[in-house]
C-alpha cells in the first residue's frame, strides 16, 4: 500500500479516535449503554423505548416513583432523551417533597436529572405537554428543586406548611 | 520510521494512554482530565525527550516532508504531549499530602535528569524508574493504607495512622482493577516512547568530550 494512503488512513483513524476520547471526557458515560446511546444519538439514530415510557408514566401517576424511574431508565438507557430525563427529575421532586423540609439527596438527584434534560433539549428549552403536572417546563422544575436545596430565612416561614406539592 | 508506525501505531498508542490515564474506577467511573501541574510536567518531560533524542520533532515535522506527513507528525507530537500529561495524572495520588509530595518529586527528578543530559536509553530507563516508583507509592503503599482494614489489629493501626497524619495521607478507595489499568497505561506509555525511535544516537556530552580529547 502506498505511503500516502497509509498516512491518510492513519490521520482519519487518529482524528476519529481523538474525537471519541474527547467526547468520552466531556460526557463521562457510566456504562456501555450510555456510550452506545450517546454515539448513536450523535448521528441521530437513538430512540427511546415507547412501551417502557408508558410503563414509567403509569407508575409515575400512581406515585410509585422508584418503579417509574426504573422503567424510565430502561426506556432511555443512555440518558439522551430530554423528556424522559424531565420525568425522572420530576419523580425525584415528588418523592423528595416534604411539607416541612425536602429530602435533599433526592432533590440533588432531581437537579442533576433536570440539568441533563435541559442539556439534551434543543436550545436548552424543554416543555412537556402533560396536564397532570403543575410544572411543565424544565426551568420551573429546576427553580423548584434549587429552592428546595437552598437554606434561607424563608425556611422558617410558617406559611410553608400550607403549600402543596406541585 | 515507517509510515504505518508514524501514522497509525504511535497515535493510537499515545491516544490510548491519554484515554486510560484519566480513568478512575470507584463506585462510579470517572475520566479525569489532566491537572494543570501534569501539563507543566508534560512540557518538561517533552523537553527532556527532545534533548535526549527520544523525540525528534524535526523527523516528524519538516518543510521537506509532504503536508500529509507533517500532519501525521503533528498528531504524534500532540498525542505524546497528552499521553505524558495523563501518564503523570495516572501515577500521581489523587489528593492530600502525597499528591503534593509526588508532584514535587516528579519536578525535581525531571530537573535532575535534564541537568544530567542523559542519552535516549538512559533517559528511558530513568523514566521507567520514575513512573514505576510512583506507581508503587500510589497503588501499593497508599492503597494498602487507605483500603478498609480486615481485622481488629489492622483497623487499630490504621486509625492510629490516620490520627497521627490527621487524615492527610489516606486516599479514596479505588477499585482493584484501577491498579491494573494504571500499570497497563504506564507500560503502554513507555512502550510508545521506545517506539518513537528518535535519533539513532544522541551521545552524552561527557562521552563526546572524552572522544574529542582522545583525538
Amino acid at each position: 500500500m502506498p505511503d500516502a494512503t497509509v498516512r491518510a488512513i492513519g490521520l482519519v483513524i487518529a482524528l476519529t479516535y481523538a474525537s471519541v476520547i474527547g467526547w468520552l471526557y466531556v460526557r463521562q458515560p457510566q456504562s456501555a449503554a450510555e456510550v452506545a446511546g450517546g454515539l448513536s444519538a450523535s448521528i441521530g439514530a437513538y430512540h427511546v423505548d415507547p412501551q417502557a415510557i408508558e410503563d414509567g408514566l403509569g407508575f409515575f401517576r400512581r406515585d410509585e416513583f422508584a418503579a417509574a424511574r426504573s422503567a424510565f431508565a430502561r426506556a432511555d438507557p443512555a440518558q439522551e432523551d430530554a423528556r424522559t430525563q424531565f420525568y425522572i427529575a420530576y419523580s425525584y421532586y415528588r418523592q423528595g417533597w416534604g411539607r416541612l423540609y425536602p429530602d435533599e439527596a433526592l432533590f440533588a438527584q432531581g437537579l442533576e436529572a433536570v440539568n441533563r434534560a435541559i442539556a439534551r433539549a434543543p436550545g436548552g428549552r424543554i416543555v412537556v405537554d402533560d396536564t397532570d403536572l403543575q410544572m411543565r417546563s424544565g426551568d420551573e422544575l429546576k427553580a423548584e428543586l434549587e429552592a428546595g436545596l437552598r437554606r434561607d430565612a424563608s425556611d422558617f416561614n410558617p406559611a410553608r406548611l400550607l403549600r402543596s406539592r406541585k | 520510521m515507517t509510515a504505518a508506525r508514524e501514522a497509525i501505531a504511535l497515535p493510537l498508542t499515545f491516544l490510548t494512554v491519554a484515554l486510560l490515564g484519566g480513568l478512575r474506577i470507584s463506585d462510579r467511573v470517572a475520566l479525569l482530565p489532566p491537572p494543570l501541574f501534569a501539563l507543566v510536567l508534560s512540557v518538561l518531560l517533552l523537553a527532556l525527550l527532545v534533548r535526549c533524542g527520544a523525540l525528534a520533532p524535526d523527523r516528524l515535522m519538516h518543510p521537506s516532508r509532504s503536508m500529509l506527513a507533517n500532519l501525521n507528525g503533528l498528531v504524534v507530537v500532540v498525542a505524546v504531549f497528552l499521553a505524558t500529561a495523563q501518564a503523570f495524572n495516572a501515577a500521581t495520588p489523587d489528593s492530600g499530602v502525597p499528591r503534593v509530595l509526588v508532584n514535587v518529586v516528579f519536578l525535581l527528578l525531571l530537573a535532575n535528569t535534564m541537568a544530567a543530559s542523559p542519552d535516549r536509553v538512559r533517559a528511558l530507563r530513568s523514566l521507567l524508574v520514575v513512573f514505576g516508583s510512583a506507581f508503587v507509592v500510589k497503588f501499593v503503599v497508599l492503597s494498602a493504607l487507605s483500603n478498609p482494614p480486615q481485622g481488629v489489629v489492622t483497623r487499630a493501626i490504621q486509625m492510629l495512622f490516620e490520627g497521627v497524619t490527621l487524615g492527610t495521607v489516606t486516599q479514596d478507595v479505588l477499585h482493584p482493577v484501577s491498579g491494573y489499568v494504571a500499570f497497563f497505561t504506564l507500560m503502554l506509555y513507555l512502550f510508545g516512547l521506545v517506539l518513537l525511535g528518535g535519533h539513532s544516537r544522541a551521545r552524552p556530552e561527557r562521552e563526546l568530550r572524552s572522544g574529542n580529547s582522545q583525538r
